[in-house]
């Protein structure tokens, strides 16, 4: 390539900072590892194997936080505008990667840069400003304390530059709490407490700018794809709706169906729903659409409410807060969804968990666990929206029941008891997202199985939930589940978002995804190629977890799903009990090639897909 | 002549212009009839919303007969009575 790098897409370049002695360096990526892991969250996967010892303290100096871009970011290929974040967290215990879209990756890597590593502490809160060659670890002093818009206009006027692209933590972030997020220009970092490993570091923001560019080996060949892919992004049906209702396009259509979570997971039906459908939210509040970096789906809505007590400006909101901040806590009002939706961005709270949380705290109170004088006077019942309001500036100001509800539902409910932790909504430590798995055996298996726990973007249940394959049935949903992780992570280390899902999925690696990743980069990859990448990623995430100490054991559904079948609806009666779900973890494992015992990677399977080196580590 | 009701939501209630809409589905009355007069009906808008253009056939969606879930991609065949209640669970993806 032009730049020297041997692959197309590649800057070929590491950026590390040491915040602890104010190093800087620039380091050549190695080319067997980009050939071997590709980018983003697989190559961070193999960064932090190799320099993280086992069992450090996640928000301890030891801990490093990787900012990495994909071959695809910065060229013209639609829905390539992802970047990952990844670390070993303080919510689950180990690697986890949280990824976002808007325009920073990009920028990243026209500054020059496939990746940031920040490794150590700063003595006092500083800011990262990269300015291509130029590299500066800032005092952030000034910014401490701050919300994330605040400190990105405060960063934009002091470097004179509105066009600089923003990473920053919230006051959550600042303070260590386990779901804390980061939050680039409007897109978050949502989900593991990748904020709080941020800010561990006392590292404020990332601002970056950079004017360079990405090179391919055949512009036309390139463009030709891009084409194609964004007719394809146009004409396919699932993908349709996303740019007109964004992603809150099938609130009501899943509703009908009964997998509409609700009043924390009791029900999947939401007698509500006609309030907060995308629909009414098109007619209510939304005033346009902010799409990520060259993307023709330009899902992400922009959204003010403009007077009246939950006056707020927003970008979305998206599905995940219409289940959070609606259904799940019974409020049936889109207006304090926005609120609540801005409240987590300006706390730095990852919207999801916090949530859960929240309706967790309301079960206990509906429940009697927790009593008015618990909640610091709030009457907590599902469908109060004002105290659903009030208990997140509790949590976001560390106050009251606030500080049993930041540490997440597995601690909350490990302290509080009283049969609490049968409704804590997680795995691995990690809270729901709004996708059943009751009804869908697949999916299922691959929450249980995921790095990540609570993560739909390490399984997708949609083959289940579309009706393209059978989801009654428990034959091959082991196989299924593997391959739909596969098609995830090789999105994941490319960096193209997974809203494209039929095009690059759904039920394994599409031959679209494969021409994409070939484009880019010069390689000439089939299926069979493709695929061993995938799983090295995949299996690379699992040793991660297994030196930490994660075996089969860990590999479990909220308790709720295993014991309380949903109770109404068309889905009435769907459950996962636990031996159904042994099964499909047997199934799931043989189908890896994994120990049944450990349910961790054999010796075998390591040495096929040249992970030898972690065989001393967990076999 | 079986005498339907079509529940519909997002990009298929634009198309349909209402949240529910009735129509007749002449004989064989089964739910692929159904589709199929709902495309004669509404043309080409609805055509793009639900079949693929890659391939010419109709996506993976889910559809509830009557509080039953059952599947565009196997069950077309089913039949359809006066009276019954049809939804149609657009292409459901993940967010
Ligand atoms: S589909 Fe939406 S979230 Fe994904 S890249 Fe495009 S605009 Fe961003």
């Amino acid at each position: 390539m032009a730049n020297g790098f041997k692959h197309g897409g590649y800057v070929g370049q590491i950026l590390r900072v040491n915040l602890g002695n104010g190093g800087v360096s620039k380091e050549p990526l190695r080319e067997d590892w980009a050939e071997d892991f590709v980018g983003g969250v697989g190559l961070s996967a193999r960064i932090l194997y190799e320099e993280l010892p086992p069992k450090i303290d996640p928000l301890g100096p030891e801990n490093k936080l990787v900012m990495m871009t994909g071959p695809l970011n910065g060229t013209m290929l639609p829905a390539a505008s992802r970047s990952s974040v990844c670390a070993k967290s303080p919510y689950t215990g180990s690697f986890f990667h949280s990824i976002f879209g808007g325009y920073l990756g990009p920028e990243l890597k026209y500054a020059g840069y496939d990746g940031l590593i920040v490794e150590g502490r700063a003595d006092t809160p500083v800011y990262l400003w990269i300015d291509d060659d130029r590299v500066e670890i800032r005092d952030a002093g000034h910014l401490w304390g701050k919300d994330p818009f605040k400190t990105q206009k405060i960063l934009r006027e002091e470097i004179g530059d509105e066009e600089i692209h923003i990473a920053t933590i919230g006051q959550a972030g600042e303070r260590g709490l386990p779901y804390a997020m980061i939050l680039c220009d409007i897109r978050a970092a949502g989900r593991g407490g990748m904020g709080a490993v941020m800010g561990s570091k006392n590292l404020k923001a990332i601002a970056v700018r950079g004017t360079g560019g990405v090179t391919v080996p055949n512009v036309l060949k390139l463009y030709n794809t891009a084409l194609r892919l964004n007719q394809l992004f146009a004409t396919s049906p699932a993908v349709q709706g996303l740019s007109g209702y964004g992603t809150p396009r099938n609130v009501a259509a899943m509703n009908e169906g009964g997998i509409l979570p609700t009043r924390n997971w009791q029900t999947e039906v939401f007698k509500g729903m006609k309030d907060i459908t995308g629909e009414v939210m098109r007619e209510k509040v939304v005033k346009g659409n902010r799409a990520c970096f060259a993307c023709s789906i330009n899902c992400t809505k922009y959204s003010v409410v403009s007077k009246g007590p939950y006056k707020s400006v927003i970008n979305g909101a998206d599905y995940e807060t219409i289940y959070g901040f609606g259904s799940i806590c019974e409020v049936d009002n889109i207006e304090v969804m926005c609120k609540a939706d801005e409240l987590c961005d300006e706390y730095g709270l990852d919207l999801i968990s916090t949530a859960l949380c929240i309706a967790w705290a309301m079960e206990c109170y509906e429940k009697g666990i927790f009593t008015r004088e618990d909640t610091g006077g709030i009457d907590l019942k599902f469908g109060n929206a004002d105290g659903m309001l009030e208990m997140i500036r509790k949590i976001g100001e560390q106050e009251g029941l606030g500080v049993l509800l930041a540490k997440g539902t597995r601690a909350a409910s490990a302290i509080t008891g009283q049969g609490s932790e049968r409704f804590a909504i997680q795995n691995k430590g990690m809270e729901w997202p709004g996708h059943t798995c009751r009804p869908f055996p697949a999916a299922a298996v691959g929450y249980a199985t995921g790095p990540r726990g609570g993560s739909h973007h390490d399984i997708r249940p949609t083959a289940e939930k579309s009706g393209l394959v059978d989801r009654k049935t428990l034959e091959g949903k082991g196989a299924l589940a593997a391959e739909v992780n596969h098609w995830l992570i090789l999105c994941d280390s490319m960096l193209v978002c997974h809203l494209a899902e039929p095009i690059w999925g759904p039920l394994k690696i599409s031959d679209n995804t494969i021409e994409a990743l070939n484009v880019v980069t010069g390689w000439e990859l089939n299926y069979e190629e493709a695929r061993k990448l995938a799983e090295r990623q995949w299996n690379m995430i699992r040793c991660f977890s297994a030196r930490e100490g994660f075996t089969r054991e860990d590999d479990r559904l909220p308790i709720r799903f295993m014991e309380e079948p949903v109770p109404e609806g068309p889905m009435k009666g769907s459950i996962i009990p636990r031996e159904t779900l042994e099964r499909l973890k047997d199934d799931y494992y043989t189908y890896r090639g994994w120990d049944l015992k450990t349910g961790n990677p054999t010796k075998q399977k390591l040495a096929e897909l040249g992970l030898d080196f972690a065989i001393k580590d967990i076999c | 002549m079986a005498k339907v009701k079509v529940k519909t939501f997002s990009v298929i209630r634009d198309v349909l212009g209402a949240d529910i809409i009735e129509i007749e589905v002449a004989k064989p009355e089964t739910v692929g009839r159904l589709f199929d007069t709902l495309a004669r009906r509404y043309g080409q808008p609805f055509r793009e919303k639900l079949w693929d253009p890659a391939t010419g056939e109709l996506a993976p969606f889910l559809i509830v007969l009557n509080e039953t879930i059952i599947r565009s991609t196997t069950d077309m065949e089913r039949a359809i009575r006066d009276g019954d209640e049809v939804a149609i669970l657009f292409p459901i993806g993940g967010g």
